[in-house]
Order: C-alpha cells, then sequence, then structure tokens
C-alpha cells in the first residue's frame, strides 16, 4: 500500500471512520485510545471549572460527543475545543450557566498565552481632542453578555468553596476577560458597561459613547458616568491606548 | 541557510513539567540541562514566555517537539517551523528534537505519534520533510524513535536500519528513548538488546529514560510511572556501548515530587559512569 493511502486509512481508523481490520485491532485499539483520551483530558484541562460543575462523568460523556464531531486540525491542543461551548449551549438549551461557565473557561485559557501588551497607566491618560478618541484594547480583552450566575459560580469554584445555585442573572450583564501582566482577569459588567464597551470594540468614539450615556442618564450625569467608565478601563489596564478617530 | 550540527553536550537532566516550574526557577536545581515540549512554549506571549526566560537564566534547555509531523506525506507545515525558530532564537537551545513518526494527514492533526512502515517510500517522505525542517531552523534536528503499537507486514528494513539511512540521507541526529524500544520490541516480540545494531552511534546525542505501563494487550508508553527495572537494565546495557551522551528522565503523568526524579536521574549517572550492567 502506497504512504498516502496508508496514512489516510490508518487516520480514518483512528477516528473510527475506517473499516475495521485494516491494522492490527490490538494495535489500533491503542492508538485509538490515546487519540480520544488525550482529546478529551485536553477538553478537561481546559474547562476545568466546568467538568468540576458538570461533574466527571457528565463532562466526559459531552466531551467525548465533541471529540466526535471535531476532529482537531491545529499543531497545538490549545487551539482544540473553540466551539465547545457552542456545543455545550445546544446541549443544555435550558441551563445556561454550563456553556457561560465554559465560555469563561476557554476565554481565561486563551488569555493565559495570548500577546503581550502595556496597558496604558492612568497617568498617562490624555488626548487632544477627547471626543474623536477611539479606544484601542489590549489583545487578549474579550467579552460576553450572560443570562447566567457562571461568574459567581467561577469563583466559588476557583476559591474551593461551595458555589451558588444555577440562576439567571435578575438584570442583564456580562463579563470581560483580558490579561494584566502574567495574570489573567475577569469582571462583571452591568448592561450599560456591556453595551459601551461594544461600541467602543466597533470603534465608536468617546463622543459617540457619551451620547449613548447621556440617553440613560441624562446630560446632568454623562461626565461622572464616562469618567467612572474610564477610570474603570483604565484601572483594570483594558486599555492599550488612545487614537485620534 | 547553513545547518548548525548540535554541540557535543553530556549533561543529566529532566524534563521540566509544570509542577515543577517553581522548583526550578527558584532554586539552582542539580541538573545539567532541562528539555521542555516545544509546543508549550510556542504561544504568543504570557506566563509560559516568561517562565521559559526565567528557567534559561539558569539552565541549558533542549527543545522537544510532538507536532512536526515529518513522517506524513503531508508537506511540513512550515508556519509551525517558523513559530518553532522564533522559539529557538529565544532559548537558544542545545538543540530542536522531534519524532520519527507522523502525526496527521490532510490537515487533521491526531496529536499522537502515529507509526511508518520503513520503507524507502517513508525514508523518501521523512527525509524530504527533515530536510525542510533543518532548513528553515538552520540546524540539524535530532529525532525520537517512537514506541510503537502497530508493525507493518511491508517494512523493509528495520528501525535501526532505517534510522541509520536517514541520518545518512538528512545530517540529523537521534535521540533514542529507551523506554520506546523495550516498549516497541516486547509489543512486536523483537529482543531490545539488538535494536543497536545497525545504529549509526555516533549520531545519537540524547538518551530518554521513562516508565511505561501494561496495556491490555501490550506495553503502552505512558510515561507515568518511574524507569522500571527492565529500562534501567537496557539502559545499562546500551550505556557502555554509547559512551557519554546527555541523558533525562521523562515523566509526563503523575508527576511525583522534585526529589524523586532527581533520585532517579542520579541512578542514570551511576549507571553510566559505571562499567557494568547496574540494575536498580
Amino acid at each position: 500500500m502506497k504512504l498516502d493511502a496508508l496514512q489516510r486509512r490508518f487516520a480514518a481508523s483512528l477516528t473510527g471512520l475506517g473499516g475495521s481490520g485494516e491494522f492490527d485491532e490490538r494495535g489500533m485499539r491503542v492508538y485509538a485510545n490515546n487519540y480520544r483520551g488525550q482529546l478529551i483530558a485536553a477538553l478537561g484541562d481546559t474547562y476545568a471549572k466546568t467538568r468540576a460543575w458538570l461533574g466527571d462523568d457528565d463532562f466526559d460523556g459531552v466531551a467525548a460527543r465533541y471529540v466526535d464531531a471535531h476532529a482537531p486540525s491545529s499543531w497545538t491542543l490549545d487551539d482544540y475545543g473553540h466551539d465547545f461551548a457552542d456545543m455545550l449551549e445546544a446541549e443544555y438549551p435550558n441551563d445556561p450557566d454550563v456553556s457561560e461557565l465554559a465560555w469563561l473557561d476557554g476565554t481565561l485559557r486563551r488569555a493565559f498565552s495570548g500577546p503581550d501588551a502595556v496597558a496604558l497607566e492612568l497617568d498617562a491618560l490624555g488626548a487632544d481632542d477627547w471626543d474623536r478618541v477611539e479606544f484601542v484594547f489590549v489583545p487578549t480583552l474579550r467579552f460576553r453578555r450572560l443570562r447566567s450566575n457562571a461568574v459567581a459560580v467561577w469563583k466559588a469554584l476557583a476559591d474551593e468553596s461551595m458555589p451558588p445555585g444555577a440562576a439567571r442573572l435578575d438584570a442583564d450583564g456580562g463579563v470581560r476577560v483580558w490579561r494584566r501582566g502574567l495574570s489573567p482577569q475577569f469582571a462583571s459588567m452591568d448592561a450599560h458597561e456591556c453595551a459601551c464597551l461594544d461600541l467602543a470594540l466597533a470603534g465608536a468614539t468617546f463622543a459617540e459613547i457619551c451620547e449613548q450615556i447621556t440617553r440613560w442618564h441624562g446630560h446632568a450625569s454623562t461626565a461622572p458616568e464616562a469618567g467612572r467608565l474610564l477610570r474603570a478601563w483604565i484601572g483594570d489596564g483594558l486599555v492599550l491606548r488612545l487614537r485620534q478617530g | 541557510m547553513p545547518v548548525q550540527s548540535p554541540p557535543a553536550f553530556h549533561g543529566f537532566g529532566l524534563g521540566l513539567r509544570i509542577p515543577h516550574y517553581a522548583d526550578f526557577v527558584a532554586t539552582q536545581q542539580p541538573v545539567d540541562f532541562v528539555e521542555v515540549v516545544s509546543e508549550n512554549f510556542m504561544v504568543e506571549g504570557g506566563r509560559p514566555l516568561d517562565i521559559i526566560d526565567r528557567v534559561r537564566e539558569r539552565y541549558r534547555v533542549a527543545l522537544h517537539g510532538v507536532s512536526m509531523n515529518l513522517g506524513s506525506v503531508d508537506e511540513v507545515d512550515t508556519l509551525y517551523l517558523r513559530r518553532l525558530r522564533r522559539l529557538a532564537e529565544r532559548v537558544d537551545p542545545l538543540w530542536v528534537s522531534d519524532h520519527v513518526s507522523w502525526t496527521g494527514i490532510d490537515g487533521f492533526n491526531s496529536h499522537d505519534l502515529l507509526p511508518l512502515p520503513y520503507t524507502e517510500e517513508s525514508l523518501d517522505v521523512l527525509a524530504t520533510n527533515v530536510a525542510i525542517a533543518q532548513d528553515v531552523l538552520g540546524r540539524a534536528l535530532v529525532l525520537e524513535n517512537p514506541s510503537t503499537y502497530i508493525a507493518f507486514a511491508g517494512s523493509s528494513m528495520t528501525e535501526a536500519g532505517f534510522l541509520a539511512a536517514l541520518c545518512e540521507r538528512t545530517g540529523c541526529y537521534l535521540l533514542l528513548d529507551v523506554n520506546n524500544v523495550y516498549v516497541s520490541a516486547t509489543n512486536h516480540g523483537l529482543n531490545p538488546d539488538d535494536w543497536l545494531d545497525g545504529l549509526p552511534l555516533e549520531r545519537v546525542r540524547q538518551v530518554h529514560l521513562a516508565g511505561h505501563s501494561q496495556g491490555r494487550d501490550m506495553l503502552i508508553d505512558t510515561h507515568d510511572a518511574p524507569v522500571p527495572d527492565p529500562v534501567w537494565q537496557l539502559y545499562a546495557r546500551f550505556a557502555s556501548r554509547l559512551g557519554r551522551v546527555a541523558t533525562m528522565i521523562e515523566r509526563d503523568d503523575h508527576i511525583p515530587p522534585l526529589g524523586e526524579l532527581l533520585t532517579e536521574l542520579q541512578h542514570a549517572r551511576a549507571i553510566a559512569s559505571s562499567p557494568e550492567p547496574c540494575p536498580a
């Protein structure tokens, strides 16, 4: 058998798509176990809090189905599992805490080894024309809106304390993830901060963000509210630099 | 690009794994070098690069990869190689190693070290990819014999003969994993003592020592246990033929306190310095 045909058939047998009996079954069983076991272990490592939340058996069951549906292609296992949170959302449609916890696990893991950046310090904050300022954020920053108390659950699991029961959030909100120095961070956000961050990431100017704040709070409160937002973003190390739009 | 040969280096080292990062960074440990898994540090930033920089301040480092996919009919991934080259430029390693195996085809990556038939065709594929890799990296590769669980009836040469031909064709060097020799030979009903026959011993730059486990049908290269007596005994018999060569303990799972691995490494030193077989 030519090598290309052999390797294609071997890969098919490994992933369970090939015919049986083409290769020594005892040996192929070892390779197939290694393949599946390593991928399930990699998912369990990246999504450690999700595994603790679901329990080992349920998690491994979902992970096994994910492996069946997603053959890895990247040279690094760090890239494996990008769609895992989406799969959990489909498998647990009435339990948003599960997929949101997985999103937090996966995003924190990617932030861990994401690009380095030195964030703008508060004392270096300045701009010639604040109205036209746009924000450039550190490259590890990601955010999503949440429907559940996944942040509280993640924190409790990380602290090895009793997590709260799964619950829907009373008010709309979200979470942002980024890395400060060498340490991945996350913080809950209210609905207004989510919207402002969404605008800023889409390239809105500071003036456009302030217009949105005015619609929520009125003119009198725009400056203090915008200042609070700015201090939070700069103080948390989210902003890489300001640019004139 | 001119290809740089790995230096003559005869120290004793350990595979550096996460539970021991702090030990290695905080204090000078009694090792001559550490080996790290290249892919764990081929990242964009963050703590992994901080760790490798701090480790490098104290120790010589060998880069050991698992994803070069040299034996695949797919051409070796030059983006991967460029990323590895950036890491090598940062670390200035003793050498860069990977495996005589393939990991995937048509873009699929199994993240496992899959077996090759030892044929002229495999040799052609492997030699072509090794030459590309060596050209991009600017250095000769050091390549390891994998543990195998399938032997191909179509093989026309022994594993040692295959490796000898690969060295001859590409100028690469060898990483001799004694545990893998023991596991593969046992699984395929061969005598591990015959394994070195035909191998260009002068090309061996590094030795791995590790443990394995007994699976249902065959030995499995799990790296999750101390080096067992049969592997120590094989190493003792190989050591007198290999002469002085960099040697290390490789543990990837059930990682014990560092002291236990250092004790194992001391045992390797004792065997290497003893002309007689020295079972544990």
